[in-house]
């Protein structure tokens, strides 16, 4: 044991001149004692990182979240991340991560396998989803029974390397998620570009759909998967919740009359038809294509300086990238950094 | 054997080092922030290691899947041209297996596989140049990029190599000395004296044995420490950046 | 460790409460050793070691062959452990588990990466021809430590095998047939012997990385049931002039550094003791040969000693 201790003090001289402005370990240890303390003081959650292995707290006072682990009445951290408190639960949240679904999520996945009365999910979480046969809207109704037909032509509906915009029904045991795409705003989705960023970058926000300038929309899945497409009727009428044959198949704007689409709700159930699960785009026109093109790049772009992205700041970043002729340049290192920064100069001129 | 000092008199290595000195470590998380979940580099003096982590996420087949716990899958490629002698190594190679084999028994503890059921985590290593303690710099790479992707760990393990010459301890060997040199290289649990990893190759005397352990775990814990440094620099980094949001 | 195996929790809960009494299953003291029971074959080379259920017999053979290119002053030495499932239901035929390249590397590390037989001498002429010896190890039971059994089979038949003697005249190499000449033992520069320690953790994990107690249960040579529930397993393999020739912790149960040492200590004076055992027992067997003529015209043979 005695050997053990004493050549711990000495030595390490090399490290020490190599890395210059190095802490010493005596200071590290410091710190993890009075890490706890600080929790406790001021009750707010604390900035700085904790990482695994070091002791959180030493009060029993504490409910133990995810993150942590315990031995006796210490709770020590198993993450790297920052400590986060709701009244007397105490948690470690990672830095990093996969997207972990919560009930109501609105998200986008793509079906990754078809299997017995359900389709099984990739909504980059740490286990794919379950979307049942029976949570999925099906031509002909809500009301409609589903089938043993159904079950047979599942694949008809959506098969995999589909997109779907859908929303976080229930959560298993584990942590998987169950979905369900039981409103019009939800179902398979088409017209449009599909780009990935971390979830920890996606602000959450009342609503996930939204129509943006230049004749595109997005919808910013809470598991940071985004899908930018085309403005069709139907979308910009989403908060209406109406969907009617007319509707969709009149793709030119002015034609639509406003009161036209909105049916009453049983009627629109009804309506409902195979159109929700077609494979087939709509026409689309270069400019738009261009447009939806610049919106990615300003996406990736935000995600490069690792900004959280709501809708506004799409369009904000959007604008900013106008002063780029070709939307292709957007995607280079310096030119996605001077995207960020004007997002954010923008930002602190408005006072948000 | 020598053509060169292993321990001169004046007590000064091959490459300058004192016999406790540990060589140049440097490390970088989060890497390849697009293709991976987690990732890392390690700079063990001049071996250099890439890691990769993705998951946990859904496993590629059924068969691998436990209802329990989360699997791991390790993939360690030690490329042809990381050492002198350009030699392809194979995959299969018994060596590189039994490596495979310690580290996914180290790290299955380490982790808390138990929080992932039917998941697997996959982490995939590239040694871009190996000049000794190939065992130690992929536990510390393989460490940081867990860490890095946000997986439940219990502690650190941080790895170094130790050896034995002419009754003194050597810590953290390179190439030229681990070839003359009889060695260890132990995995230390975060800042205790607990071992998960222990192998030795060569002959050490058994009464020495107590010496070089100390002087490797004294490392260890430097090392982790080095790590803990670069974790908390890139959280903290991390934060200023979440704090525009 | 195997497929198709399966222990029960109850059963689990039950070794781990004996084992926190200090009771093992088959009634042996935590540090204890089974019997080894080593039976030399008529044939030098031929040993077979009994350790409680596990049975394992290891042949060694001795052909003439060319050094490799790079080591043209060396002897070639391969050990060959293949595992099939005439041990145990639980190996598969083809397909190498993780714990068999466990087994079989940690076997070689012991023995050939030790330098046990100094292959120099194995040298017949420098870069052209050599003696290439070859160990088989074949098992034939299991009941835990393969690692420690093997490992006595193959020393012990490396200082009982005898290989044919041989002159050399310029390139010609005369090899003499037994009858014609004694032939030669091998040189043996020392005996590692391997001993397994397993690992339990009769406590959570938690209480094992951040706890201060050190609880962790550490026995010395496993049966099947134990090494199935085993939480960690440590190989030392060690000489009596105190050497420790590897060590082979892959992984499992972190274990507190003086623990291992401990380990370290009673894997030492486990292995003076089979050493002297593997000593008397070759120096007997040396003995009954060399008995004379008269050995070779007794009545009397092995087989009628049956009780």
């Amino acid at each position: 044991m005695d050997i053990l201790s004493v050549s711990k003090g000495s030595g390490f001289a090399y490290e020490d001149a190599e890395v210059g402005s190095d802490e010493d370990v005596d200071i590290l240890i410091d710190e993890d004692e009075t890490r706890g303390d600080d929790v406790q003081l001021d009750g707010s959650v604390k900035t700085s990182v904790v990482t695994p292995g070091e002791l959180v707290t030493d009060d029993p006072i504490w409910m133990r979240g995810h993150g942590t682990y315990f031995l006796g009445t210490n709770t020590y951290s198993s993450v790297a991340g920052t400590i986060s408190r709701v009244n007397r639960l105490l948690s470690v949240k990672p830095i990093r991560g996969r997207y972990e679904p919560e009930t109501g999520d609105h998200i986008v996945g793509r079906i990754a396998e078809v299997g017995q009365k359900r389709w099984k999910v990739d909504i980059g979480a740490k286990t794919h989803a379950i979307l049942m046969l029976g949570s999925v809207n099906l031509p002909g109704g809500v009301l409609r029974r589903k089938s043993e037909s159904d079950e047979l032509q599942m694949r008809n509906f959506l098969k995999e390397g589909d997109l779907l915009n859908c929303e976080v029904q229930s959560l298993f045991q584990d942590g998987s998620a169950s979905l369900h795409t039981r409103s019009l705003k939800y179902g398979k989705l088409r017209n449009g570009y599909f780009i990935s960023v971390p979830s920890s970058l996606i602000v959450r926000a009342k609503n996930h759909s939204h129509s943006l300038p230049g004749g595109a929309s997005v919808i910013i899945g809470v598991n940071g998967y985004i899908w930018l497409r085309k403005t069709t009727e139907d979308i910009s009428q989403a908060n209406n919740t109406s969907l009617s044959k007319n509707a969709t198949a009149i793709s030119a704007k002015g034609q639509y009359n406003v009161g036209s689409g909105s049916v009453s709700i049983t009627r629109l159930e009804e309506e409902s038809s195979w159109e929700i699960y077609s494979d087939v785009n709509d026409e689309i026109s270069s400019t738009l294509r261009s447009t939806i093109t610049r919106y990615a790049n300003s996406i990736k772009a935000l995600a490069f300086c690792e900004i959280g992205i709501s809708v506004e700041r799409i369009i904000s970043a959007y604008e900013a990238s106008m002063a780029y002729e070709d939307s292709g340049k957007l995607v280079d290192r310096e030119t996605m950094e001077t995207i960020g920064q004007q997002v954010i100069n923008g930002e602190k001129y408005r006072g948000q | 054997m020598s053509r060169f000092e292993i321990y001169s008199p004046e007590g000064l290595r091959v490459d300058g080092r004192r016999w406790n000195e540990l060589r140049r470590f440097e490390c970088r998380i989060n890497t390849h922030p697009d293709s991976s979940d987690g990732s890392s580099y390690v700079e063990q003096g001049n071996s250099k290691v890439i890691c990769i982590v993705n998951g946990p996420m859904e496993p590629s087949s059924k068969a691998e899947m436990s209802t329990s716990k989360a699997t791991l899958k390790i993939s360690l490629n030690v490329t042809p041209f990381s050492s002198i002698d350009r030699k392809k190594r194979s995959k299969n190679e018994r060596r590189i297996q039994e490596i495979v084999t310690s580290l996914k028994r180290t790290f299955e503890q380490s982790i808390i596989v138990n929080k992932y059921p039917r998941t697997t985590i996959s982490i995939t290593l590239h040694v871009l140049a190996l000049d000794g303690g190939l065992l130690s710099s992929i536990t510390n790479a393989i460490t940081l990029a867990l860490i890095d992707a946000g997986i439940a760990m219990y502690d650190y393990i941080s790895s170094v190599s130790a050896g034995f010459y002419n009754n003194t301890p050597l810590l953290d060997l390179n190439q030229l000395e681990e070839s003359d040199v009889s060695f260890l290289t132990i995995g230390v649990v975060g800042k205790s004296e607990k071992l998960a990893l222990l192998l030795l190759e060569n002959k050490i005397p058994l009464d020495q044995l107590e010496s070089v352990l100390a002087i490797a775990i004294a490392g260890g814990h430097r090392i982790r420490d080095l790590m803990d440094k670069e974790v908390r620099r890139h959280g903290d980094l991390r934060l200023s950046k979440l704090a525009n949001k | 460790m195997a497929k198709g195996i399966e222990v029960s929790i109850n059963e689990k809960s039950f070794v781990f409460d004996a084992l926190k009494q200090g009771i093992r299953l088959d009634g042996r003291k935590l540090e204890d050793f089974r019997n080894v029971d080593i039976t030399l074959g008529d044939e030098y080379g031929y040993v077979d070691v009994r350790l409680g259920k596990t049975r394992v017999v290891a042949r060694i053979s001795a052909e003439i062959s060319t050094p490799f290119e790079d080591r043209p002053f060396e002897g070639l030495f391969t050990v060959s452990t293949e595992i099939s499932p005439m041990a145990s239901a639980m190996f598969e035929n083809q397909r190498q588990s993780d714990d068999e390249l466990l087994i079989s590397r940690a076997i070689e590390k012991a023995v050939r990466r030790s330098g046990a037989l100094d292959l120099e001498s194995l040298c017949i002429i420098a870069g052209s021809k050599c003696w290439s010896i070859r160990a088989d190890v074949h098992f034939l039971d299991y009941d835990g430590g393969f690692i420690d059994a093997s490992c006595i089979a193959v020393m012990t038949g490396l200082q009982h095998f005898r290989k044919n003697d041989i002159t050399v005249s310029g390139e010609q190499i005369v090899i003499h047939s037994v009858e014609e000449r004694e032939p030669v033992e091998l040189s043996v520069l020392h005996v590692p012997i391997c001993v397994t320690f397993a690992f339990f953790n009769p406590e959570g994990v938690e209480e094992n990385i951040k706890g201060e107690s050190n609880n962790e249960i550490y026995i010395v040579d496993t049966t099947l049931e134990e090494d199935l529930l085993k939480d960690g397993v440590l190989t030392v393999a060690v000489n009596k002039n105190r050497e420790v020739c590897q060590i082979s912790k892959a992984g499992g149960l972190p274990m507190d550094a003086l623990t291992l040492m401990d380990c370290g200590r009673k894997a030492y004076d486990i292995a003076v003791e089979l050493t002297n055992q593997i000593k008397k027992l070759l120096e007997a067997d040396y003995k009954r040969r060399n008995e004379g003529i008269q050995y070779k015209l007794r009545a009397e043979n092995d087989r009628i000693t049956v009780e």
